[in-house]
């Protein structure tokens, strides 16, 4: 549907991305020239753009893609430099002196076509019986595999891989779904054997699965454009690059933009319709009927953002036990208290709420994500938190369900162990504090009671060295903790990979159990091994979730045992202080280590400056180094 | 605006030039920017811009501002 002058023109007043991006949710059309005006007006907003250095690699026309990637990132806030790779030139640019590796993009994706695979994908795959099916997959696989580990070889930032749908339709027709030699299951299969080697061998790569894109625009008209595959082999109707520019942005930007970790819901006519205040138990829409149901269908659908890893907390202007009475006896109400990893229930301006989350949380305001219907709300937030992203939740019941597919910043690139349990490891949490006022080892203890407390936790920890099935974690810790980290140096999985494989490096971490649960891996360390017995401590850091229970310290020392039992002589380390690391401006001096000018120190590994593991009231475990050095 | 004020301003816009350098005269071979990649974004954006349909038979002979004024013209738009 064309978008009317009257309407677009008030796109162009608009100053916030967030407002201009939801506006053009609705499925306005866009021509060209609409586009390109909307692009320079997003640019111009405020906060100011960032750069996103893009690589292409295609075996199709790509370059009209441009002007929709230009546009998709620009109202996520980034000015894109992209290289284009020569047409259909693909594993020459896998080398390090390609123009895709000089020009040292953060994401690069292959835009590829199945039948560059295997020539036999050129002729129709129901010509193949089973058997013969089966090893062209393997073939084709084979190939694919191989690129990727080409490409993984260089840096070239997050590797986004795709494969262009067919311009018609299986060749079974509407036989296809059923047959023995079915198309469809032919190319699911192939995904799902590319998915399952990508996840275990390729660090930080995505799979762009273009037939989903195909089904979200629909493949006749939305998807491909004729004209312009059989004049000039460019594949895609506007609709369809709108939306591939946006899935290739996407993935790119989440390593540009602060980690989105929780999201603050505002209860009345956000999780169910109506207010509960007013209307009470029965007269809230929650439930089978419209407008209950959709509702319901976005309550559901926040149970999937929590399994993203995504936290979610409440901010609601409400008596709290009106609320809590929805929370516990509402029959239809799918998000219970344990859903929350907390809650703000009060009469309470919403920005001080969210301040004081962030605070019990221990998360920063740009980690944020606010979702409200009130308009009022939304504004009061945008202006005193800017940092927070804000989302209002749609007028219509019928588009509340989906109202935060759209945003960025919730897309995930992994999902590990410790992302799965986020909720339950708030909950792990409120009770040790629960726990700890118990005991009275709360503000007003002293060092016994503490020690007390601490010994009453009955804590272990396991060290883990070299371990490579960590590193999709090791790689998102160094990329969100902002506290507890001397040196702030962030690392992908690739390269973390890197480090574990090497022999001059040694990557630690370890995870805490306690008698409330298991933290997850929650600390890293990074020694570079230097030649004349020395090493480097180059990334130190730890969530701080577990602050406060002497784990650095357990975990420090540990490590120096091993080191010192390796020959290691003097470790060497730095402080870099930023803007939210002050936590640990004096950690190494406090572990024993000597200052030596502009914030490094140095120690030499002795019995007297090593600690042993009796020094803390932490039991300290080796994991079993099964394929490390 | 007249129709030629609003192909103009598409051809400026699409080939990111000024729009007083497409003139009643202007064909592409005028404007460095319209290049064969420029002549299908362009081909777009006036398809687009004007609601009509082009077909690919059509993208060869519309390569200036009069074929591109007559077309249009032919398709009713004024």
């Amino acid at each position: 549907m064309a978008i009317q002058q009257e309407k677009f023109d008030s796109l162009l007043k608009i100053q916030s991305r967030a407002e201009l991006r939801e506006q053009l949710n609705s499925g306005f059309d866009l021509t060209l020239p609409q586009a390109q005006q909307l692009t320079a007006h997003a640019r111009s907003l405020a906060p100011a753009i960032k750069p996103l250095r893009l690589g292409i690699v295609h075996t199709f026309t790509s370059d009209l893609l441009d002007t929709w990637l230009d546009h998709a990132a620009a109202l996520e806030g980034l000015e894109l430099n992209t290289y284009h790779a020569s047409y259909g030139v693909v594993v020459q640019e896998a080398h390090a002196k390609s123009g895709l590796t000089l020009h040292a993009p953060d994401a690069t994706v292959l835009l590829l076509q199945r039948e560059d695979m295997h020539p036999d994908l050129a002729k129709p795959l129901a010509g193949f019986n089973p058997e013969q099916q089966l090893s062209l997959r393997q073939e084709s696989l084979a190939w694919i595999k191989n690129v990727l580990l080409q490409f993984r070889a260089q840096p070239i930032g997050l590797l986004i891989v795709s494969f262009l749908p067919p311009v018609l339709p299986t060749g079974p027709g509407l036989y296809d779904a059923q047959s023995q030699r079915s198309e469809t299951a032919w190319w699911s299969a192939f995904k799902g054997e590319l998915a399952e080697f990508m996840r275990s061998t390729i660090q930080s790569s995505l799979l762009l699965d273009m037939d989903e894109v195909a089904a979200h625009v629909g493949r006749g008209k939305g998807f491909f454009d004729w004209r312009m595959w059989y004049s000039a082999r460019y594949p895609f109707a506007v609709s369809a690059a709108r939306e591939l520019a946006r899935r290739i942005v996407v993935p790119a930007l989440l390593s540009k933009h602060p980690k989105a970790k929780v999201i603050v819901l505002d209860a009345d006519n956000t999780l169910w319709g109506g207010i509960i205040g007013e209307d009470g138990m029965h007269g809230i829409a929650l439930g089978p009927e419209y407008p209950g149901n959709a509702y319901m269908d976005f309550q559901r659908r926040l149970l999937d953002f929590q399994q993203r890893g995504f936290v979610l907390a409440m901010c609601s202007k409400n008596n709290a036990a009106d609320v809590q009475q929805v929370l516990t006896e509402h029959p239809h109400q799918l998000l219970r208290e344990s859903h929350f990893a907390a809650k703000r229930v009060n009469w309470l301006p919403k920005p001080d709420n969210i301040r004081s989350l962030a605070q019990e949380l221990n998360l920063g305001l740009d980690s944020f994500i606010f979702v409200d219907d009130s308009e009022h709300e939304c504004a009061a937030v945008r202006s005193e938190l800017p940092q927070v992203e804000v989302i209002r939740t749609p007028a219509k019941p019928i588009l509340v369900p989906s109202c935060l597919d759209r945003v960025a910043r919730l897309e995930v690139l992994s999902i590990t162990a410790e992302d799965l349990e986020k909720t339950a490891l708030y909950a792990q949490e409120r009770q040790r504090k629960e726990f700890q006022e118990s005991i009275g080892a709360g503000a007003s203890g002293g060092t016994t009671d503490m020690r007390a407390h601490l010994a009453a936790l009955g804590m272990r920890m396991n060290i883990g060295i070299d371990d490579v099935k960590a590193v999709a974690r090791l790689a998102q810790l160094t990329q969100k903790t902002n506290q507890f980290n001397l040196t702030t140096h962030r690392y992908d999985e690739r390269q973390v990979r890197e480090l574990i494989d090497s022999a001059d490096w040694v990557v630690a971490h370890f995870t805490l159990i306690d008698k409330f649960g298991n933290s997850g891996i929650v600390g890293l360390a990074l020694f570079q091994l230097q030649t004349k017995g020395d090493a480097l401590l180059e990334t130190f850091l730890m969530s701080c979730r577990v602050i406060g229970r002497e784990a650095e310290s357990a975990f420090l020392h540990s490590m120096l045992r091993v080191l010192k039992e390796r020959g290691v002589k003097e470790v060497r380390a730095a402080y870099a202080p930023t803007a939210k690391n002050g936590l640990v401006a004096q950690f190494l001096p406090e572990q024993g280590f000597e200052a030596i000018g502009d914030g490094h120190y140095k120690m030499a590994l002795t019995a007297d400056t090593v600690k042993t593991e009796s020094a803390f009231p932490i039991v300290v475990q080796f994991d079993t180094l099964s394929g490390s050095h | 605006m007249s129709v030629f004020e609003r192909l103009q301003a598409t051809i400026a816009s699409t080939l990111k030039v000024p729009a007083d350098t497409i003139t009643a005269t202007t064909k592409d071979k005028d404007v460095p920017s319209w290049d064969s990649l420029g002549h299908l974004n362009l081909m777009m954006a006036v398809e687009q811009t004007f609601d009509v349909m082009l077909d690919v038979e059509d993208f060869a002979n519309l390569k200036s501002v009069p074929t591109l004024l007559d077309y249009l013209k032919t398709q009713g738009v004024s």
